[in-house]
């Protein structure tokens, strides 16, 4: 893969993952993240 | 007996990993009281395979947050949030967080340095079997999940039903501090008898669970040829000794598969490298390609 080809990837995609993790914490995941992981998550660990 | 191939300066990498551990999971009380952390920090994504519900945790495993966030409200979702962790931890570091950051890679590490009967580097189906973990992600961390959303419930199936690493780092502990108040059943065995061959397994062949199994590692390698943090080969001074390849902990060969979605860039090879024709390096590589 060219260098320049490359970095366009990673540019896109760095633009992607930012406005993912905006878009995510503005519209409610980062709270659903939170509520599950302050939680014991029994069918996570194989219990429920 | 035999030992595991050793590497000069490993110890750097194993302190790095333990260190990692305890920055993730710094409330080790915890695991005596029977109950998790539950501050803000929890919504954050970690980099590596650390269960959410391990007691001393204060970040949220990536996978689990994936699997959370395809459903709200009873309807399929689009997991913005995980994505956007998993996109950026990828191009920053790709495989790398498998090798020096991951828990579950650190225990396996450890397990593979004791002594065994015998320690194998490859064998027969070892090439056909790396795509399970692909397999692994498709069906039981995106699709399985995708499809309780759809019937209106969220049921993380990798976790559930696989996840080595919340069987050790929680499961296990849950059970041990909740004194008999925890009913276990068949599910939990289930998840014991995967650890466990996981752990034996280990014994033998380096990392079979990032080698076969791992849908973390399996998103974090369609990074490597993109991340910052990769492995750069020298063909010019390269001597061809094998060095590389023999102490190798995924079983490749370092020289034609440096950007390979295998490499977890533990940088073994580039310290058994008698030539320096293997660096491990941060940043945009200068050259195009290696030729």
């Amino acid at each position: 893969m060219k260098r320049p080809v490359r970095i366009a990837i990673a540019a896109v995609l760095a633009a992607l993952g930012t406005a993912f993790l905006l878009y995510g914490i503005f519209s409610g995941q980062a709270l659903t993240v939170l509520r599950k992981a302050t939680l014991i998550c029994l069918e996570c660990i194989g219990i429920g | 007996m035999a030992k595991a191939p050793r590497v000069k300066g490993e110890w750097k990498r194993l302190t790095v990993q333990a260190a990692a551990f305890l920055l993730m999971n710094p409330k080790l009380n915890r695991f005596f009281l029977g109950s998790i952390e539950t501050g803000d920090t929890k919504s954050v994504c970690v980099p590596g395979l650390n269960c959410y519900s391990c007691p001393a945790a204060v970040g949220a495993c990536p996978m689990g947050a994936l699997q959370n966030t395809l459903g709200r409200s009873g309807k399929p979702a689009f997991p913005f949030y995980a994505l956007g962790f998993l996109i950026l931890f990828g191009l920053a570091a790709g495989r790398w967080i498998c090798g020096w950051l991951c828990p579950f890679g650190w225990v396996q590490d450890l397990v593979y340095r004791i002594p065994f009967f015998k320690k194998i580097r490859t064998f027969r189906y070892d090439r056909v079997l790396r795509y399970l973990k692909y397999a692994v992600l498709g069906v039981l961390a995106v699709g399985l999940p995708l499809f309780s959303a759809l019937k209106g419930v969220l049921v993380p199936w990798f976790c559930k039903l696989l996840c080595p690493s919340g069987t050790l780092f929680a499961g296990v502990p849950a059970v041990l501090a909740g004194g008999g108040a925890l009913r276990v059943g068949f599910l939990f065995w289930w998840k014991i008898g995967v650890l466990l061959a996981l752990l034996v397994l280990a014994l033998l062949i380096s990392r079979p669970f990032c080698r076969y199994l791992c849908p973390l590692g399996a998103i974090y390698g369609l990074f490597n040829r993109i991340a910052l943090t990769r492995l750069d080969f020298s063909p010019a001074s390269c001597v061809s000794c094998g060095r590389c390849e023999a102490v190798c902990a995924m079983g490749i060969d370092p020289k034609t598969q440096f950007d390979s979605a295998e490499c977890i860039r533990c940088g073994r090879c580039s310290r058994a490298c008698p030539t320096g024709s293997l660096s491990l390096r941060f940043g945009v590589r200068k050259k195009e390609d290696h030729k």
